[in-house]
């Protein structure tokens, strides 16, 4: 088994070093006004490696959803929930929904950031709006 | 983008002569039993003696050499004893379309694509926290933090958003699982031959949900290999080729890891362009299909590609199961050994089996009539392909 590892990639230290002061940052590219995730040497539309390390609001939209009931992670024990998340900057996140669960589909759903501590990090989840 | 039809010189000119695969059933049970019969290579030289035998030629023809991943093309080259005039690393769809390039070309004139992996006997994580393919598909490795891991959480993720636009339902991909192990039944080479129900089916548990258990493919040790030249050498042979008309690929990479291309269109631009490139080159369309081969290494693969190649429109694919079917009883049969869910994990390499098989009528209980063409399509996380053989 063993547990979650976080990719930490080049340009991904910066994102998680934001997520731990609880402001969540992703790389804009000033050229073709984007975000982007997750963090990449360049902006894939406008080839520019220009950018700049932007807060987000953290709200968005549930996209899709899954229930896992087989136990992949030690850090995870089954069953949890994980969502896709469109943020209203543009990008799509997976995170999990932690709180109240909506009745019958989750889709559509308003959701906003919230810090949790998971394995000694800070890791953004998403709680229902409202 | 121009409207590209880059291999229509291709059509008809290149052809399957033999096939092989070990005895994924004793391999099946051997590892099941503690032990381990072969390592990746022993598995594919097995297949690969099986496949020249099938096409009736000399290991001394062979000049070209793809090997499937996870065995690397220059060690297989030491194992098999051949030094060929061309080869590469490749997975069975990519494999193919470079060797009939390199067929075509002059870079060599039979090639062998041998594959073999020990996947079960060596615990291969497809999920967790050491899941294999994060170096290629970013999307196998990226989400974990939050739990989000495994390949079957990538289409239960898919398929949810699928039902929840189309009204799909999970009864509705029970009728996937169902006519697969009606097929498999019938297929003396399958591990899995019990035919299932729909409240079977609806009572095992879930993986990941909506996925189902039986919604994922097997994990099992084992080889296949196949022999490709050129058409016209192929029918001065000994076989009956299996004459390749039409293939075609267009891959969704641009922002796969945020799951981008998975959640918003399921693949379809990808597999609308595949279905334009390789219906126009074998001159052959939905309707002249006789059967489908489709890469399942989850059953959700199945309505998406009927949806995606034009088999029924968008958001049709539970009627087209229940009006028309995809059993070898009713309609359209789709994977008629059984596939990856119930025949063997073989990565789409035993879909190429199956598909020879068919058009050569060597199938027995589950072959079907008249087989004319055979439509192979695969979409394994956005790289979208389809081959259609024939006569």
């Amino acid at each position: 088994m063993g547990k979650s590892n976080r990719v930490l990639g080049h340009y991904d230290k910066p994102m998680w070093e934001s997520i731990s002061r609880k402001k969540w940052e992703l790389q804009f590219c000033p050229d073709g006004g984007k975000f982007r995730y997750p963090p990449a040497p360049i902006d894939p539309d406008t080839l520019s490696d220009v950018y700049e390390w932007r807060p987000i609001t953290g709200t968005g939209e549930i996209l899709s959803w899954v229930i896992f009931h087989r136990k992949y992670f030690d850090d995870h024990p089954p069953p949890y929930n994980s969502i896709a998340v469109r943020l209203d900057e543009g990008p799509i996140v997976v995170s999990q929904l932690v709180g109240p669960e909506p009745e019958g589909s989750w889709i559509g759903h308003r959701v906003e950031v919230v810090y949790g501590e998971h394995e000694g990090y800070v890791i953004p989840h998403m709680r229902l709006i409202g | 983008m121009t409207d590209l039809n880059p291999s229509a010189a291709l059509a008809g000119t290149t052809a399957m002569v033999g096939v092989g695969h070990s005895d994924w059933i004793a391999d099946y049970a051997a590892v099941r039993a503690g032990t381990k019969p072969h390592d990746s290579f022993g598995y594919a030289a097995i297949a690969f003696n099986r496949s020249l035998a099938d096409a009736g030629i000399d290991k001394s023809e062979i000049d070209g050499l793809v090997a499937g991943p996870p065995t690397a093309h220059e060690r297989m080259c030491e194992v098999l004893g051949i030094d060929p005039n061309w080869g590469t690393q490749a997975d069975a769809m990519m494999g193919i379309q470079s060797a009939m390039m390199a067929i075509a070309t002059g870079m060599c004139e039979v090639v062998a694509l041998v594959y073999g992996n020990d996947q079960r006997s060596a615990a291969v994580n497809y999920g967790g926290s050491n899941a294999a393919g994060g170096n290629a598909f970013l999307s196998y490795i990226y989400h974990a933090p939050w739990g989000f891991t495994s390949q079957g959480a990538l289409y239960a993720i898919m398929l949810r958003r699928f039902m929840h636009d189309t009204g799909f339902t999970e009864r509705d991909l029970a009728e996937v699982a169902v006519a697969q192990r009606l097929h498999s039944s019938l297929n003396p080479h399958a591990l899995m031959r019990k035919r299932v129900t729909v409240e079977e089916y609806m009572a095992t548990n879930y993986v990941c949900e909506p996925l189902h258990l039986l919604d994922y493919c097997l994990i099992n040790d084992g080889g296949v290999a196949f022999i490709m030249m050129s058409a016209e050498r192929a029918r001065r042979g000994k076989r009956k080729p299996a004459i390749i008309h039409g293939i075609g690929r267009h891959d969704l990479s641009r922002e796969a890891t945020s799951l981008e291309p998975r959640l918003t269109n399921f693949y379809r631009p990808a597999q609308k362009k595949v279905a334009e490139q390789a219906f126009n080159m074998a001159g052959a369309g939905p309707k002249d299909m006789s059967c489908l081969q489709i890469y399942d290494s989850f059953s959700v693969h199945i309505p998406l590609a009927l949806e995606g190649y034009g088999y029924c429109g968008y958001g049709e694919a539970a009627k087209f199961f229940h009006d028309h079917g995809i059993s070898l009883e009713r309609g359209l049969p789709v994977n008629t050994s059984g596939g990856h869910l119930s025949e063997s994990y073989m990565q789409g390499w035993n879909h190429q089996i199956e598909a020879v098989r068919q058009i050569r009528g060597e199938c027995g209980e589950r072959q079907v009539k008249d087989c004319r063409y055979v439509h192979y399509s695969s979409d394994v996380a956005g790289k979208a392909l389809s081959i259609i053989y024939g006569h």
